[in-house]
């Protein structure tokens, strides 16, 4: 679970895809996400994991990427026995269980160099909601947390002699709710402490209230932003 | 015996968090494992369960390796109770949470009986048997965790900072249950930074730092040298710094009582 979990969590880094203006990371995810969906032979796949691949060596997350490519990997497998068995060829099969990794590579991509904070901010430059940019962002925020309580909950009942790795499929599903239980009562309790202690600091006052940090778009932002354009518009125009 | 050989362990992300430990931890005692934060206790203490394995080294629990076991072949001779009760409760009833060990370690319905109702009558929970744990206090709580763990009966019992939300009252009564549990030939291993009162329990106490053992003697040795407990980041119970103050370092009176008849004494003399 740990190990699934980092493929999704934000470290911080000094690289140069963190240092990108989050809206433009976010743009870069986007345009991966966009043409994982539209292509759909295996000469543009590859063009897609290789602009992946240059991202995530720049962003330094590659490790970290290509555990998010083996949790993905697990159910594009499935992805391709099902098409394969519904009748597809065996190369379109291929092609949409790659398809789907990197759709999954793509988000994950922007979530691993993208802390909770920008993420706030460009939620924000959208306009959106503040309660709702604030409940998305704590979300996110508390994936970390949940998880260090999901494994602290897992040590407390396999100490008490349970053993999730034994059993039929049901039986090992039912002896999940010793670890489900505590864990839901858990954030539950904690999300309405969050609450109350947010209020206690006068969230919910101001309508507009006011922001120490503004996104401002730097001439690197503006070179990467212009580059992956081009090339996106040239994949979508002649690529496919 | 517990006994970790020269035991390294890093975490999966390549941390490291114990750095060559070595400990020999007799039966029938009472150890206290104290440090700052992130010195290193809670992963120690893991490797006993074998919760975590080593990454180099070993550790030997009643002759056996623990790679060699699972967490719950290891949990039949091993208790160990949380520091958040809420991550352990999770049954209908008291009486469920109780059971549930006992039935995942398979044992027979008379036995079960004969278990459940020795540790519901020592922690006196017989009322609260019908009532789901979460709604109980703090203190009650902590309660249902102890006896559901105690309930299989383990010769080695783990506590991670059992006095953590206990009231002066709730830390007397679980003062003298661990006493009692000694008396009974348990193994006692307790994580805490409650330092008066591991100064009232006595236990023999390891100090860690940074995932090594820094030193291991008695609690008097320990919380006298002003030193380790400065490096350690603790400070020595209020009751050794009166007497260090008034340039006693040995024999220090364990309670409060001792100490004011030995002031008594004093000012009589």
């Amino acid at each position: 679970m740990y190990f699934i979990a980092n493929g999704f969590i934000y470290r911080k880094s000094n690289s140069i895809i963190h240092k990108l203006d989050p809206r433009v990371k976010l743009l870069i995810s986007i345009q991966l996400f966009t043409l994982a969906l539209l292509v759909s032979d295996l000469y543009n796949l590859a063009i897609i994991f290789g602009a992946i691949s240059i991202f995530s060596v720049l962003g330094k997350i590659t490790k970290r990427l290509l555990r998010t490519m083996i949790f993905a990997t697990g159910f594009s497998v499935l992805i391709l026995i099902i098409n394969y068995f519904a009748g597809y060829s065996l190369l379109y099969s291929i092609q949409i269980a790659l398809r789907f990794i990197a759709i999954v590579c793509s988000t994950s991509l922007f979530f691993l160099v993208t802390s909770p904070d920008e993420l706030e901010y460009v939620l924000r430059w959208f306009k959106l909601p503040r309660d709702l940019v604030f409940a998305f962002v704590t979300s996110v925020r508390f994936v970390p947390v949940i998880l260090m309580d999901t494994l602290q909950i897992i040590d407390a009942q396999k100490s008490r002699g349970l053993e999730l790795e034994k059993g039929n499929p049901i039986i090992r599903i039912k002896k999940f709710v010793p670890i489900l239980v505590p864990l839901i009562i858990n954030e539950v309790i904690r999300s309405g402490e969050l609450a109350e202690a947010m209020e206690s600091r006068g969230y919910g006052i101001s309508k507009k209230p006011t922001s120490l940090y503004s996104l401002q778009l730097i001439n690197r932002d503006i070179i990467v932003i212009l580059s992956t354009s081009i090339s996106f518009i040239m994949i979508i125009s002649f690529g496919y | 015996m517990i006994e970790f050989n020269q035991v390294s362990y890093n975490h999966p992300d390549g941390t490291n968090a114990l750095n060559d430990i070595n400990l020999k931890i007799q039966k029938n005692s009472i150890t206290a494992i104290v440090g700052n934060n992130g010195a290193g206790k809670t992963t120690l203490v893991k490797h006993i369960n074998g919760l975590l394995k080593p990454t180099t080294g070993k550790v030997i629990i009643q002759n056996n390796d623990t790679k060699k076991l699972s967490v719950a072949e290891l949990s039949r001779n091993i208790g160990m109770v949380f520091q958040n009760s809420n991550h352990q409760l999770f049954a209908d009833t008291v009486k469920n949470e109780i059971l549930f060990g006992l039935h995942n370690f398979g044992f027979d319905e008379l036995y079960i009986k004969e278990r459940y109702e020795f540790v519901t009558d020592l922690f006196d929970l017989k009322k609260y048997e019908e009532i789901s744990p979460l709604k109980l206090s703090g203190g009650e709580k902590k309660k249902v965790c102890l006896a559901s763990v105690l309930a299989w009966n383990p010769d080695i019992l783990i506590l991670d900072e059992p006095t953590v939300g206990q009231d002066e009252l709730q830390k007397s009564i679980l003062l003298d249950f661990i006493n009692s549990l000694h008396k009974n030939d348990k193994t006692i291993i307790i994580i805490s930074h409650d330092i008066e009162f591991l100064w009232r329990l006595q236990p023999k106490i390891v100090t860690m730092s940074d995932g090594r053992i820094i030193e291991i003697n008695n609690t008097e040795k320990i919380f006298t040298n002003k030193e380790l407990i400065d490096q350690v980041g603790l400070i020595a119970p209020q009751i050794v710094r009166i007497f260090n103050g008034l340039g006693i370092v040995n024999d220090i009176p364990i309670n409060l009582n001792d100490a004011a008849k030995m002031i008594k004494n004093w000012s009589n003399e």
